[in-house]
């Protein structure tokens, strides 16, 4: 900077220090097998399972990033309620009603994502407390969370849930939620319009995602 | 440094096709103003990290604003509504300064390698196709720079 005259571009020549130690994490909290005919019991087996974690990390570090949704860490129950309930038939335009509690900070269907994210967080800062658990990468923390755990079952579940309803702002939502490589049927956006550009593509998902659509706009099994 | 290799082909694919389209926007002139020395500039952050004071309206969606982050602000007081699940989120929970260097900026203040660290610090939502819908809030980000005396703005890209 002090000898910079002109915009300037240059390769930092200092790689981040491999954050897996010796290059292979492994989750060192023992979970049960998901049991997938009852979501919602194995996500709150796997969250009571972490909370001790969680809360060391918490204390650890003194702070959490979970919140983002408008649910406090303490109501991390109805986050779990949340998430079971769009896996399985609630509607993607109205909070689940089961999920009463928090007071949510973003519209529906885009409030989904962030209660997603804030699960996700809990589960992530709860792994990286266990003594001997290492620093996993996000690539560790998504083939953990999408091999392992019922949370990882829960939201392929809503990504399947997404592609039966097949709109395309609803599949631009899915990867927001379930990252590049963890869907199997291809890209986890979906096939996006090929007769608008990527900026009308968001703009139109913008407005549908960030507000109920027109009940004219949503789909008939809405 | 994060680089396309290491992304999935899907995201390394949607970051060339937003190089190319960046690459014909027309950014006419670049102003550039050398800075005092840093020794003697007060330095603002500014992170496309989607961070927010818990308090604070939370970043929506296509969001074409900014939230201002004052110096003092408490770590455990600041969250993230960026949409993108494709960055790494671990290091940035195990440390907020990899994204907002609040604490590395105070050390380098009382070190003298930098004069001030700036009253505020600037946040927006970096996945944004477009970032022309970002230029009234750059515009604003930046007279308040100016007006509140800093001379050079850190860019924390997320």
């Amino acid at each position: 900077m002090e000898t910079a005259t002109e915009p300037t571009i240059a390769d930092y020549p200092r790689e981040a220090p491999d954050g897996n130690g010796d290059g292979v994490w492994a989750c060192s909290v023992s979970l049960p097998e998901p049991n997938i005919s009852d979501l919602e019991a194995a996500l709150r087996t796997e969250v009571d399972l972490l909370t001790p974690w969680y809360e060391e990390t918490r204390r650890r570090r003194g702070r959490t990033t979970v919140g983002i949704s408008g649910a406090t860490p303490e109501q991390i129950d109805a986050v779990v309620s949340f998430v079971a309930a769009c896996a399985e038939d609630a509607s993607f335009w109205d909070a689940p009603a089961v999920a009463a509690g928090p007071q949510w900070n973003h519209p529906m269907p885009i409030l989904l994502r962030h209660v997603v994210e804030d699960l996700r967080a809990f589960y992530q800062e709860a792994v990286t407390s266990r003594p001997g658990s290492g620093a996993p990468s996000q690539h560790d923390m998504h083939s953990w969370i999408f091999t392992e755990t019922a949370l990882g079952r829960a939201l392929l579940q809503i990504g399947q849930r997404i592609a039966e309803v097949g709109d395309a702002p609803l599949l631009m939502m899915r990867g927001f939620i379930i990252p590049e490589g963890f869907w199997a049927d291809g890209p986890s956006w979906g096939q996006q319009p090929s007769d608008a550009t990527g900026d009308e593509r968001m703009g139109r998902a913008q407005s549908y995602l960030v507000g109920a659509p027109a009940s004219n706009d949503r789909p008939a099994r809405e | 440094m994060v680089r396309l290799e290491d992304l999935h082909p899907e995201e390394a694919e949607h970051m060339r096709n937003m190089g190319r389209r960046f690459g014909q926007m027309e950014l006419g002139v670049t102003p550039w103003v050398s800075p005092p020395p840093l020794a003697e500039s007060t330095i603002a952050l500014v992170t496309s990290a989607a961070l927010h004071r818990r308090d604070d309206r939370p970043f929506r969606f296509g969001d074409q604003g900014y939230r201002l982050i004052p110096n003092d602000t408490d770590p455990a007081d600041l969250v993230q509504t960026h949409v993108s699940v494709n960055f790494d989120r671990t290091h940035y929970q195990r440390d907020v300064n990899v994204v907002l260097p609040l604490d590395r900026m105070r050390e380098l203040v009382e070190a003298g390698e930098v004069g001030a660290v700036s009253e505020w610090h600037y946040s927006v939502l970096g996945a944004n196709p477009n970032p022309s819908r970002l230029r009234d809030a750059a515009r604003d980000m930046a007279q308040r720079m100016r007006d509140s005396g800093v001379d050079c703005a850190m860019l924390t890209p997320v």
